[in-house]
């Protein structure tokens, strides 16, 4: 039995560790979507491979997943046989990956010649090859995405820094010295974290540290069934719809069965449509976090550290062929927008459970937006990931233009877009007040950044959502105003899809503005003094 | 010659004086409602006539609290073209990852307060639309007639690199509205990053006005006692500028509030000989860790203040929320947490005896015998040991435990979260820790100091004399420092070396003009820092230069070595370097300064497990330990071998 000093003394050095391994990554990162959008996670594993202490700075989506990729190196090269030195790698999203961009690290914590945990590291990397730059919306299967690497074990010194595997890896990829870069800070991060949990071995004893990290996932475990206690039994159903599959113009069904019984809790996806041909499907593991996401947003906030104790409450069944756990090898570049609806119809699920605490849904949805030049035998990529409003709730209105719940990319400065990419140039970043769906209290409001394409030979993907389908208000709240994107190029206007790619010109002018969050309540009952603040925010002196 | 530091906190006004007769303190109660009363009250309370002072050196939150409490001016923001929501949108990141209920921290102009300008500034530096102030002026005089301002805010696309159009637009507003403030971006930082620099520069004119009343209010009440001397005051930078200049440009006041201990620590740390520390400032309600090495402390580039970004130089100061008043809970999963809700100055911790009922740190330490039951504290107060076990009782029941055992765990949770901050200052900075002395201050920082530095493996504590009003001490320990910080992106190849010691020469001159135009005399140092980066990484580091003359092969040497040492790893030398800002800093540092030592605490070396006192504050010395002190007045602590 451990007692309450050390277990909160142990556990809170965990959580710094894992904090600590996190900054290393991500202030030596080249990938913005690492650096800015702290796109990445580290934490500490146990000897089973469950996750124990996981980095709280870095985003959502890739919390309660990590376990399932460990497991899957563990079985592909048994524990046994791991040396010191050793590591597993992969970025299969079929052997609990996310997307072939996501490469997973994990090396042993060998203590008395004994492995007492693992230190892990993941980070999003810019370029992973594939049929395009950036992103190949066209992938008709996972190899045309990029490079797979299965999980397996390798050996960090004859293997990374000798060479083999390093230059294997390069050869496959456009942008090779900011990935290899990037997979050599997860390394850093990982040495980190074996250094830490040494040190706290030798401080406290290793069966203390141990005895810890058990009581610390039994500590999360028990603060979210006394969560789940709190709401009432019975089954409730959310759903909502990621626009199309990028080909079609079907809208595509996500739903949620939430039962709650006791302190227990099961999601099932059953009822959600089947996998699609393009890259919007969402593996197992990116279902997995976004709706553990959502049950730590909605039943205990930031206060809980996030482990495998969160995934001991909750069951997750998600049908196999479906757009949330698709067959091999279907393509899943783009799966964050199923995630996001896995993730509202979650959130809407335990709304109708108990109303009083209902969220109105958000924009939440991914917006990438990639524009891309091959000048000279050499790619520029600029990839930003944009904001949009949040729902409203029965307190306060939606939070305005913030990125996206389960992330939280920051937007590129226009002053440093302007230092470093000649072909174009952001003109105008607004907020649009109006776009938040009405209501006692209004969902957050989206923006509108537009650029002005200045030389020739660039293409714009972008992978958005919510073009078609709004986000809904909540107890009579109406919904939020849709994203959209356009290109001006003289007096023609293009309309862009959700998911789309397109070849540009030089004088072109891109619009991509984002939508708004729902509404909660009707909008006859919203007080005075917020009317009074939204006629400010929207009647104002401009420069038309 | 006589110089006094007060140094205004949230519960007491401590002054320090170093005249003819020696080194003098006083601690008064604060004044929160006049916070320049308690000022007045201290030099009272130490027998200081105003005209009796030839230096008076001020530190104080009037700033940091003009903003948490939305107390500044009216402010106009005009920005370029298509960006006036740019503190609106700031970087779309939020502060807490989970909270569906997320709000952003209040901007500080409202949206109908912002005004495009029709012109834009390049990276570069020339003019892809000019600004044309003769057809803009009657649409600007219009808007600031419209809307009551008390200070305008400019902040124009890519100023940093050319402010030329800031410097028209702002002239254009002085000849609008003669009298009102304006503050220009370019004045302020010369950074990149657009949301950074307006909303530093939003910030510094939101508090001006406030300042500036407030410094004008006291240097008048000092001029009617007959003050004639050099009156300063200090920045968040841990130098200090005279307060007229502050006046004028207050950007530098803002978390100004612990910037004074660090550099009494460093001063009074420096007698022992001492230049690697990390110092510990525990207060009420939160504690506050900064890491210097060789004597500098560590510089960031920018902080938040009540969520708003300001990127200033300013000392490298973590805060965490464990300090005394921190209160011990056990949470629904059943785990013992201290903090981050704290009992505050009122009612206190239970053993003050002002009604106060948790269990906090504090009560631990009277539990624990750290503080001795019925000991007199400052302003009056007795410690009441039997309302600590009180306090405990509950939570002991709890878990399980005796009173003693609940107190000895909390105490050390507490040291844990302390640990945690070290950590975020040292080894995520690639500092090891082991490397340094610690060096605690303020009321409760003495008593945990020693279960730290075990912890994190540091073999020695340094505790200065005086440790309750070392920030005061710190005031006049301060130099009289300029920083300045401009971003000229430049990748290192040939010529990069010759255009980098011309940048640093110009901001140089500028420093030593301003110095000039403050009369303030003495031998100046020079700081340099590059921020450099691979291209292609975000985040730059600190390269400190300390040569006046180089050339490329030094700056890439300088580059690596840095990067080795926050990242323990090699720099693939293949890849390209740049130079993003330039960081320069002008100090005059005093040149006498006696130490604060007073009354020897021992006389001989002793053993832990011992509680030593003084008037200020106690210290801790744990079994295992053995304490010492110096001719410079220090303890030292240090493991048994």
């Amino acid at each position: 039995m451990i007692s309450p000093a050390d277990q909160a003394v142990i556990g809170q050095a965990l959580m710094s560790t894992a904090r600590e391994m996190g900054a290393k990554l991500y202030r030596s990162a080249f990938s913005p979507i690492v650096r800015d959008g702290k796109d990445a996670s580290t934490g500490i594993m146990d000897a089973s491979g469950a996750a124990v202490a996981q980095s709280d700075e870095l985003i959502p989506v890739l919390v309660g997943s990590l376990s399932i990729t460990l497991r899957h190196c563990m079985a592909a090269c048994p524990p046994e046989r791991l040396e010191e030195g050793d590591f597993y790698i992969t970025n299969h999203p079929y052997r609990g990956a996310h997307h072939l961009q996501d490469i997973l690290i994990f090396m042993p914590i060998f203590v008395e010649q004994r492995i007492i945990g693992y230190a892990a590291a993941v980070a999003h990397h810019l370029d992973i090859g594939g049929g395009a730059p950036g992103l190949n919306s066209s992938a008709t299967d996972l190899y045309g995405e990029g490079l797979i690497i299965p999980p397996a074990r390798w050996n960090h010194r004859r293997d990374w820094l000798e060479g083999n595997l390093r230059g294997m890896i390069a050869a496959n990829i456009r942008v090779p010295e900011q990935t290899i870069g990037d997979i050599e800070s997860q390394f850093a991060a990982c040495f980190t974290g074996i250094a830490r949990v040494r040190e706290l071995c030798a401080r406290h004893g290793t069966a203390t540290v141990e005895a810890a990290m058990a009581g610390q996932i039994a500590y999360v475990e028990r603060r979210l069934r006394a969560a789940i206690r709190d709401l009432p039994d019975g089954t409730y159903i959310g759903e909502d719809y990621v626009d199309d599959d990028g080909i079609s113009a079907e809208p595509l069904l996500i739903r949620a069965t939430v039962t709650i019984a006791g302190d227990t809790l099961a999601v099932d996806f059953t009822g959600t449509c089947p996998q699609v041909r393009t890259h919007l499907n969402a593996p197992y593991a990116s279902v997995v976090s976004g709706t553990l996401a959502a049950l730590k947003s909605f039943l205990s906030g930031d206060d809980v550290p996030f482990n495998e104790g969160a995934a001991r409450a909750v069951t997750i069944t998600v049908p196999e062929g479906t757009l949330l756990n698709p067959r091999f090898p279907a393509p899943v570049r783009a799966r964050m927008e199923a995630t996001y609806r896995a993730y509202d119809a979650v959130l809407k699920a335990l709304g109708n459970a108990i109303p009083e605490r209902a969220v109105a849904t958000g924009f939440d949805s991914t917006t990438s937006f990639c524009l891309t030049q091959l000048k000279e035998g050499r790619y520029r990529v600029f990839i930003e990931l944009r904001d949009g409003g949040y729902g409203a709730s029965s307190e306060n209105d939606g939070c305005d233009a913030v990125a996206g719940p389960l992330s939280n990319c920051t937007n590129v400065p226009v002053e440093a877009a302007d230092a470093d990419y000649p072909f174009f140039r952001i003109e105008e970043y607004r907020l649009l007040p109006g776009t938040g769906g009405a209501g006692r209290h209004r969902g957050g409001n989206g923006s509108l950044r537009r650029y002005r394409i200045l030389e020739e030979g660039v293409r714009l993907a972008i992978y958005c959502d919510r073009f078609r389908v709004a986000a809904e208000g909540q107890a009579g709240g109406e919904a939020g105003a849709l994203g959209g994107c356009r290109v001006l190029r003289g007096a023609a206007v293009i309309e862009v899809r959700s998911k789309d790619d397109l070849v540009l010109r030089a004088g072109d002018v891109i619009e991509m503005w984002t939508g708004g969050g729902g509404g909660h309540g009707p909008k006859s009952e919203r007080p005075a003094a917020l009317r009074e603040a939204d006629a400010r925010l929207a009647g104002l002196p401009s420069t038309a | 010659m006589r110089a006094v530091g007060i140094e205004i906190g949230g519960t007491f006004t401590d002054l320090v004086s170093i005249g003819p007769e020696g080194v003098r303190v006083a601690k008064v109660p604060s004044t929160p409602a006049a916070p320049d009363a308690a000022a007045f009250d201290a030099l009272a309370a130490a027998g200081i006539a105003p005209d009796a002072m030839e230096e008076f050196v001020h530190g104080s939150t009037v700033a940091t609290n003009a903003v948490l409490e939305r107390r500044g001016a009216r402010l106009a923001l005009l920005v370029t073209e298509g960006f006036r929501d740019v503190l609106l949108l700031g970087r779309q990141d939020k502060l807490q990852l989970f909270n569906l209920r997320y709000k952003k921290p209040a901007p500080l102009v409202e949206r109908a307060d912002s005004l495009d300008v029709p012109e834009r500034m390049l990276a570069d530096g020339t003019a892809e639309r000019g600004f044309d102030a003769e057809a803009f002026a009657p649409r600007l005089a219009a808007f600031l007639a419209a809307g009551n301002y008390g200070a305008v805010a400019i902040c124009l696309l890519n100023a940093y690199a050319n402010p030329a159009h800031e410097v028209a637009l702002a002239d254009l507003v002085r000849r609008l509205a003669p009298g009102l403030p304006v503050t220009a971006s370019h004045e302020v930082t010369q950074e990149f990053r657009e949301y950074e620099r307006a909303s530093t520069t939003a910030l510094s004119a939101y508090v001006q006005p406030v300042l500036d009343a407030y410094l004008g209010r006291m240097e008048a009440r000092l001029a009617e006692g007959g003050f004639t001397g050099a009156f300063s005051v200090m920045q968040s930078n841990g130098g200090r500028v005279p307060a007229t200049a502050m006046r004028r440009n207050a950007a530098s006041a803002l978390l100004s509030g612990p910037a004074a201990g660090v550099m009494g620590a460093v001063r009074q740390a420096g007698r022992s000989g001492v230049r690697d520390i990390i110092t510990l400032d525990v207060g009420g309600t939160s504690a506050d860790v900064a890491l210097i090495a060789n004597g500098r402390p560590e510089l960031a580039r920018e902080a938040r203040v009540d969520g708003l970004v300001v990127q200033m130089p300013m000392l490298d100061i973590t805060t965490v929320g464990a300090g005394g008043g921190s209160i011990a809970w056990v949470d629904e999963g059943g785990m013992l947490r201290v903090g981050p809700r704290s009992a505050g100055a009122v009612p206190g911790p239970a053993c003050y005896g002002r009604g106060g009922t948790r269990p906090t740190l504090t009560d631990a330490q009277v539990i624990a015998g750290r503080i001795p039951a019925g000991k007199k504290l400052a302003g009056g107060l007795t410690m009441d040991g039997a309302a600590a076990r009180a306090a405990y009782a509950p939570l002991a029941a709890q878990l399980g435990l005796s009173v003693e055992a609940t107190a000895e765990s909390v105490i050390r949770i507490a040291v844990a979260h302390v640990v945690a901050a070290v950590r975020l200052v040292s080894t995520e900075r690639g500092r090891d820790p082991r490397d340094h002395v610690l060096v605690p201050f303020g009321g409760a920082g003495p008593l945990l100091a020693a279960a730290v530095a075990e912890e994190l493996g540091m073999a020695r504590v340094l505790v200065p004399p005086g440790a309750g009003v070392l920030s005061a001490y710190g005031l006049l320990a301060a130099d009289h420092s300029l920083l300045a910080a401009r971003t000229r992106r430049r990748t290192i190849n040939a010529g990069a070396a010759a255009e980098a010691m011309a940048a640093i020469a110009e901001m140089r001159a500028e420093l030593e003009a301003r110095f000039d135009a403050h009369g303030v005399t003495g031998t100046r140092r020079l700081d340099v820092s590059l921020d450099m980066r691979l291209i292609g990484q975000a985040f730059e580091i600190a390269v400190p230069l300390t040569a006046e003359h180089f050339d490329e092969a030094d700056l890439l040497a300088a580059f690596n070595a840095a990067h080795e040492r926050i990242y323990r790893m090699p720099v693939d030398t293949r890849r390209a370097v740049e130079i993003v800002s330039y960081r320069v800093g002008l100090h005059v540092t005093r040149e006498e300064l006696p130490g604060l030592a007073g009354p020897p605490r021992l006389t001989a070396p002793v053993h832990g497990p011992l509680l030593i006192e003084d008037s200020t504050a106690s210290l801790w010395v744990p079994p295992g330990w053995a304490a010492s002190e110096d001719a410079a007045g220090n303890l030292l602590l240090t493991r048994d071998a």
